[in-house]
């Protein structure tokens, strides 16, 4: 009787809808099929704002009046669509009772699509490493980290999504790394410096795979990974974090190159205090290793801040800024005979060719970005930020130099339409200076200095079309370098997004570009014995990359994603031999010689059983790259990635592991040079143990478990089997 | 609940370990032709480098000088400091007539090849030492190649072309 009263007051009260004569009210409650009141959202299809329940569940609902599709919906239950009939200016009770689901929380990614939108609304693959794989795997370094995304390879420090990097020495890199969004690839040569960002900051990442120029712009060629720092909490917080651990010795007498057990070591401290209008969180953080080879060691030491300032509801400013200082010794190449006394081994994988003996680099870096966001209304936000990257590495035998700025702003602009999501439009200005003073940028060991410029405007709009959600979009990039090459680039991508009973299809079709590196256009230097000349009038290479893919959630238990991909690329930039009389030894040089196609597979099987204490995952991806203009395979790109993981919690004791298979690298760049050095496939365990009680936690993590000895560029061998323990104290 | 655990731990151990069994780089992979050089003789100040080439058929004339193997950028010049020296050919299978070392006087270039390089030494036939040595190199390691070289006895290239040098 008192339920219906309240329903009848409900249904009563003045409204701007309910006087109307063209509008209806609809009134009742959501409730578990216990009876328990929910706080559930019911919203009618055709737009309107929707209704949250009260704490008893009643929920008060204004509707055109006719015929209406209401939803209803509460985290953790199953949805109810309802139609219902509903005369002008009348009034009806609908209630509720929702059954209990096991629901996988859909993650929100910020990447793919320049702004927040739901994993399976992504028009691209999307590869997550998110904070309980990170804390699971405890792993030290953001690459690490990134490493273990499925259908990420890294080979030497060089990221390659889908086989698109390859490898080139850290000259230029095909994928663009953001920290919060913010693009953080060098300005001189384009790389990425792994170690700028602590991880300790590093909350989540995610890995758009395939071209994302039509919104980034160069770099995107390959794909973007995007560094999602921490959120900082209210009150006080605080993280110690100490590692320690061992290298494992050559596993052959004939390797033996110490007469020690190397080790590494590390500690970083983070603390942060919020209130609700002001946060701030700051890392300190140092490590050390021996190294698995021969000069091999390196210290880092890091630090990293960010604050945040909310003077009012949707208004945020936020500062963030890191700098690391890494000395490293250089392992330049494996030595052979003749460039060390190999003791009578063809090869010697721990020991330097004797021509790099005391070699080491001096390289310091950081950024510093600010960014306010707004949030005007709930159907506007913009954002505007400003950053400034800078790289300073001093390198020893041979003694070069090098000092880049890159200062980048951006203003971006998303307005969604009057049926929240339905249509999405988002739009922005970018611009970019990049600037270079360095001794190998210059003619015959002169000091050079070289900077480019980038302007561009972009935008891409999301429309509900029926069940279809369809993009269209185009970025326009212009360059300018030193002042004088020019260079526009347009990069237009479509999209769709269809959700079926067979799971989620989605399609789309992009170009995808990266623009020559200053350093790939000026630096002169030696590699490999050889000499690097410049080559000021590159181009910039380009491609078109097309996906198809199906994302289908298997019950409450899993989810299996798979996609095609191919991408046609053109004027690829690639090192490659030139002889001009009257010299007679070759040199090298980059040019736009190739033309390549890389099409394949992506696929990954998620296991998370509901209440289960096991979680498994496989992903697969195979690569088909040739270089079109030779006939030939492309270089460094293994055909064949497979990546197990299975994980176990039992109380407050977990343990798990690894394993990751890359095919043998069929083809290397200068073959005549390394063509003849072994090359195997790489079969990598990683096990690892954990226990957790309050605030205390203890890993143990043994990396590369087997010892396999491999390598996957020419003459470096990749990190032997590390054993190390992990110490968290999180307040 | 511990046993269903250790058991599925044990077969993922199991399976992870017999798709990574061996197979990794192994010590001691010779590339194609390996061995140990020794040195007599005094070392001559001139000497811009010394090298290990082989050849598939006998360098009978000035034209079949340059065909050796491996290419000019995978070869590695001896160190010359009077130890014995391993060294590695990387070179395809197949069989090689001769396998010599060559001395590069300071100021080589190609056409001054005839009296800049000299053939220090070579492989010889364990059967007849007077002879070169033949050795094929094929999914089998091959023997080690070991020779001597003796900077007293170096040989001009024209030496075994056909008509040889006066």
């Amino acid at each position: 009787m008192k339920r219906l009263l309240i329903l009848t007051v409900l249904a009563a009260a003045p409204s701007r809808t309910a006087g109307a004569q063209d509008t209806a009210v609809i009134v009742g409650t959501v409730a578990d099929t216990l009876g328990q009141p929910l706080r559930g959202t019911v919203r009618a299809d055709g737009g309107g704002r929707p209704v949250v329940a009260d704490g008893r569940g009643h929920y008060r609902l204004g509707v055109p009046a006719g015929r209406v599709i209401l939803h209803v919906t509460h985290i953790g239950f199953r949805p109810i669509v309802d139609t219902v009939t509903v005369a002008a200016g009348d009034s009806l009770e609908r209630n509720y009772l929702l059954p209990a689901a096991a629901v996988e929380l859909q993650p929100t990614i910020v990447t793919a699509a320049k702004r927040s939108q739901l994993l399976d609304r992504a028009v691209t693959s999307v590869a997550l490493v998110s904070d309980t794989d990170l804390a699971h795997r405890a792993v030290a370094t953001v690459d690490e980290a990134v490493n273990r995304a499925p259908g990420v390879l890294f080979l030497n420090g060089q990221v390659n999504i889908r086989g698109s990097s390859g490898f080139v020495e850290g000259l230029g890199s095909r994928v663009l790394l953001l920290v919060d969004g913010v693009p953080a690839n060098q300005g001189d040569r384009g790389g990425i410096d792994w170690d700028m960002v602590p991880l300790a900051q590093v909350e989540r990442v995610e890995v758009v795979k395939g071209a994302g120029s039509s919104l980034y712009g160069s770099s995107a060629f390959g794909g973007v990974v995007n560094l999602i720092t921490h959120e900082i909490p209210v009150g006080w917080h605080g993280r110690v974090r100490a590692t320690g651990g061992a290298y494992a010795n050559p596993p052959a007498d004939a390797w033996r190159f110490r007469d020690y057990t190397g080790g590494l070591g590390g500690l970083d401290v983070t603390g942060s205090y919020g209130t609700e209008a002001v946060r701030g969180s700051l890392t300190l953080g140092g490590r050390h290793s021996d190294g698995y080879r021969e000069q091999d060691r390196s210290d880092q030491w890091e630090t990293a801040g960010k604050a945040e300032w909310l003077p009012q509801p949707g208004t945020r400013v936020m500062a963030s800024g890191a700098w690391t200082s890494h000395q490293y010794e250089v392992f330049p190449t494996w030595c052979v005979p003749g460039a060390c006394d190999t003791r009578g081994q063809a090869f010697q994988p721990f020991m330097i060719d004797r021509s790099g003996r005391g070699s080491y680099t001096r390289s310091n870096k950081g950024y510093f970005a600010a960014t306010l966001d707004r949030t005007p209304s709930a159907r506007f936000a913009w954002q505007a930020r400003g950053s400034w990257l800078r790289t300073h590495f001093t390198d020893f035998n041979p003694d070069d130099w090098s000092v880049s700025n890159r200062l980048g702003a951006e203003l971006r602009g998303v307005r969604r339409g009057s049926g929240g999501d339905d249509r999405v439009v988002t739009f922005g200005l970018e611009g970019a200076h990049s600037d270079v003073t360095s001794d190998i940028f210059g003619d015959r060991g002169q000091v050079g200095d070289h900077s480019q410029v980038e302007l561009a405007a972009y935008g891409e709009a999301e429309q509900l079309v029926g069940p279809a959600r369809l993009t269209a979009g185009t970025r326009l990039d212009y360059f300018s370098v030193d002042g004088a090459k020019q260079t526009a680039v347009l990069s237009p991508r479509i999209g769709a997004v269809l959700p079926t009973g067979a799971g989620t299809w989605r399609a789309s079709a992009g170009r995808g570009f990266r623009a020559p590196t200053l350093a790939e256009r000026f630096v002169t230097t030696r590699a490999f014995g050889f000499d690097v000349v410049s080559n000021p009038n590159l181009d910039p290479e380009t491609a078109w990359s097309f996906e198809v893919g199906n994302a289908l959630p298997l019950a409450s238990w899993g989810r299996l994603d798979g996609a095609l991909f191919w991408t046609e690329a053109r004027r690829l930039l690639e090192p490659t031999f030139v002889l001009v009389p009257p010299d007679t030894v070759p040199k090298i040089q980059i040019r736009n010689v190739s033309r390549a196609r890389l099409r394949g597979l992506d696929a990954s099987l998620t296991i998370t059983p509901f209440a289960s204490p096991l979680s498994a995952s496989v992903a697969y991806t195979f690569v088909d790259a040739r270089d079109l203009a030779t006939d030939s395979l492309l270089a460094f790109r293994p055909k064949h990635l497979l990546t197990l993981a299975a994980d176990y919690r039992w109380r407050a004791l977990s343990v798990g592991g690894d394993f990751r298979y890359t095919s043998r690298i069929d083809r290397i760049e200068l073959e005549p040079v390394f063509g003849g050095d072994p090359r195997v496939s790489a079969k990598v365990l990683d096990l690892r143990a954990g226990w957790q009680r309050g605030s205390l936690s203890a890993r143990l993590l043994v990396t590369n478990a087997l010892n396999y000895i491999y390598n996957l560029v020419p003459r470096t061998l990749e990190p032997v089997r590390t054993a190390s323990v992990v110490l968290t104290w999180t307040y | 609940m511990i046993a269903p655990m250790r058991s599925r731990v044990a077969c993922a151990a199991l399976v992870a370990a017999a798709l990574a069994c061996n197979e990794g780089l192994q010590p001691n992979t010779c590339p194609g032709i390996c061995g140990t050089v020794t040195f007599r003789g005094a070392l001559p100040d001139s000497t811009q480098a010394v090298y290990v080439v082989a050849y598939h058929t006998f360098p009978r004339s000035r034209d079949s000088l340059f065909t050796f193997q491996p290419p000019v950028t995978l070869l590695r010049a001896l160190p010359l400091d009077g130890a014995p020296a391993f060294y590695a050919l990387p070179v395809d299978n197949g069989r090689y007539e001769w396998v010599a070392a060559v001395w590069v006087k300071q100021g080589f270039n190609l056409a001054n090849a005839d009296s800049t390089l000299r053939e220090a030494g070579y492989y010889r036939d364990p059967a007849d030492p007077a002879q070169p040595g033949v050795v094929n190199v094929n999914a089998q390691q091959p023997d080690s190649i070991d020779f001597v070289i003796d900077f007293g006895q170096m040989h001009p290239p024209c030496r075994y072309y056909n008509p040889p040098c006066p």
